[in-house]
């Protein structure tokens, strides 16, 4: 098996990698660097489980070979702080069952908050419509995202 | 497998001359990457562009647009070069998977891939677009109406690549209307979509109209004979009622003996009647404006 050497940063820290040449980025973080928090739903960039932020936009991480991502900056799940905005609201929002969706979920949500301090439910819907959750439903995801904007816009949350 | 992270697009065509067909240009992924997971595909290298700049963006020449292969839906839907009167081309950019998709496939793997259900392929049909393609030491252009041989291929030699887009920005009195069937709104396929390019004067009659559908045949397709009915003819109901019924028969036609011929012939007519509608909009929207 041929590696290829990658640098790559990920959660804020440099890493110099070498790289089977047909490793998915998901692989890497996964297996390799033991980034267990980012999720393998479908492994084919329908259910969005797998979504990490790279060059500050969401991707799937099981739809991007590992030497693609050479040069380029990663956030995934544990790059997201303890006590995140974010994070907190998807608790007190009870938008978190089994789990699995929701590091792609919050990751999502943060890529619009970057972005877009005030989302309508519209927007907010449109950028997490690529993340599929089979537990709650998505009716208290929103209201999770809702509540960050608003904390995040200085606001109670209420 | 071999993969290959080439600095400009010299290396690039360098590399494709060497290993021809058996190289695969990878630029977003998000179909190649489940292809060789299952096993269709088995190429000796990949050739990833998705960071070459000089295959990335959208630029305005003295005539045309051009926009490299590399440039992800995202961009397209972002662009502000790309002005209200191509509203169409950026509504089936926004139609594309979802947003993390659209963040890593590309226009030119939509094209290349040859896909019946590409949704930013009949946008830019209706806008005629023009391909530039080059090998080492090679350079063509060809019509994108030419360009697809049979479901999944294109016309593309081992050695080629695509290296642009390009076509006639929008005047004032034309638009680029778009609308697509989908079974629900993130992440489906296209069904059946329709964009339709138009241009009409001030006694509203049609004096350019380009069609094309995707997701019906082969391949996306110029619908020729609608096109040649409405040439010339003033928008009313009427004309629009009776292009409808011609493009259904066309349809029914080419899908006979298939399952869904009578149900994509019938919704093809209200799919085409939406993106006509929204083409006219843009053309009588600036009308309008400018008698203000």
């Amino acid at each position: 098996m041929i590696l290829k050497k990658i640098e790559v940063n990920i959660n804020g820290r440099d890493y110099c990698l070498d790289v089977e040449e047909n490793l998915r980025l998901i692989d890497l973080l996964r297996d390799k660097l033991k980034l267990t928090g980012t999720k393998e739903g479908c492994g084919e960039g329908e259910c969005g489980a797998c979504t990490v932020i790279m060059g500050g936009k969401i991707v799937n991480s099981c739809l991007v070979l590992a030497f693609q991502a050479d040069k380029s900056r990663i956030i995934t799940i544990e790059g997201i702080e303890e006590d995140d905005v974010i994070k907190n609201s998807f608790i007190e929002e009870g938008a978190v069952q089994c789990g699995f969706c929701t590091p792609g979920m919050v990751l999502a949500a943060k890529s619009l908050l970057d972005k877009n301090l005030n989302p309508t439910e519209e927007e907010i819907r449109e950028a997490i419509s690529g993340n599929l959750c089979r537990c709650t439903g998505y009716n208290k995801i929103v209201s999770a995202v809702k509540k960050a904007a608003k904390l995040k816009r200085g606001g109670d949350g209420e | 497998m071999e993969a290959i992270k080439p600095k400009n697009l010299e290396e690039v065509l360098e590399y494709k001359s060497k290993y021809k067909g058996d190289a695969k240009i990878i630029a977003g992924g998000t179909d190649l990457i489940i292809k060789i997971r299952k096993g269709e595909e088995n190429p000796k290298a990949l050739i990833d562009i998705s960071s070459l700049n000089e295959l990335k963006g959208i630029r305005e020449t003295l005539e045309y647009i051009e926009i490299g292969p590399a440039t992800t839906f995202t961009e397209i839907c972002e662009c502000i070069l790309l002005n209200k009167n191509l509203k169409g081309l950026k509504d089936a950019a926004r139609s594309v998977g979802s947003p993390q998709i659209r963040n890593r496939g590309t226009v030119g793997g939509n094209i290349c891939n040859a896909s019946p259900a590409a949704d930013t392929v009949p946008p830019l049909l209706a806008l005629d677009s023009i391909l530039v393609i080059e090998g080492k030491g090679k350079k063509r252009e060809i019509y994108l109406k030419d360009f697809f041989k049979d479901k999944g291929r294109g016309e593309l030699e081992g050695d080629e690549i695509l290296t642009k887009i390009k076509f006639k920005n929008p005047l004032k009195n034309q638009g680029l209307g778009f609308y697509k069937l989908g079974l629900r709104k993130a992440l489906a396929i296209s069904r059946l979509s329709f964009a339709v390019f138009l241009e009409i004067d001030e006694m509203n009659r049609i004096e350019i109209v380009r069609i094309a559908s995707g997701a019906i045949g082969k391949f996306p397709m110029r619908e020729l004979e609608v096109e040649e009915y409405l040439t010339g003819r003033i928008i009313n109901e009427n004309t629009i009622e009776e292009a409808e019924t011609l493009l259904e028969r066309v349809i029914f036609e080419r899908l006979k003996g298939r399952q869904t011929a009578k149900f994509k012939s019938i919704a093809a007519k209200g799919v085409f009647k939406k993106a006509l509608l929204n083409a006219l909009y843009l053309c009588k929207g600036v009308n309008d404006f400018e008698k203000n």
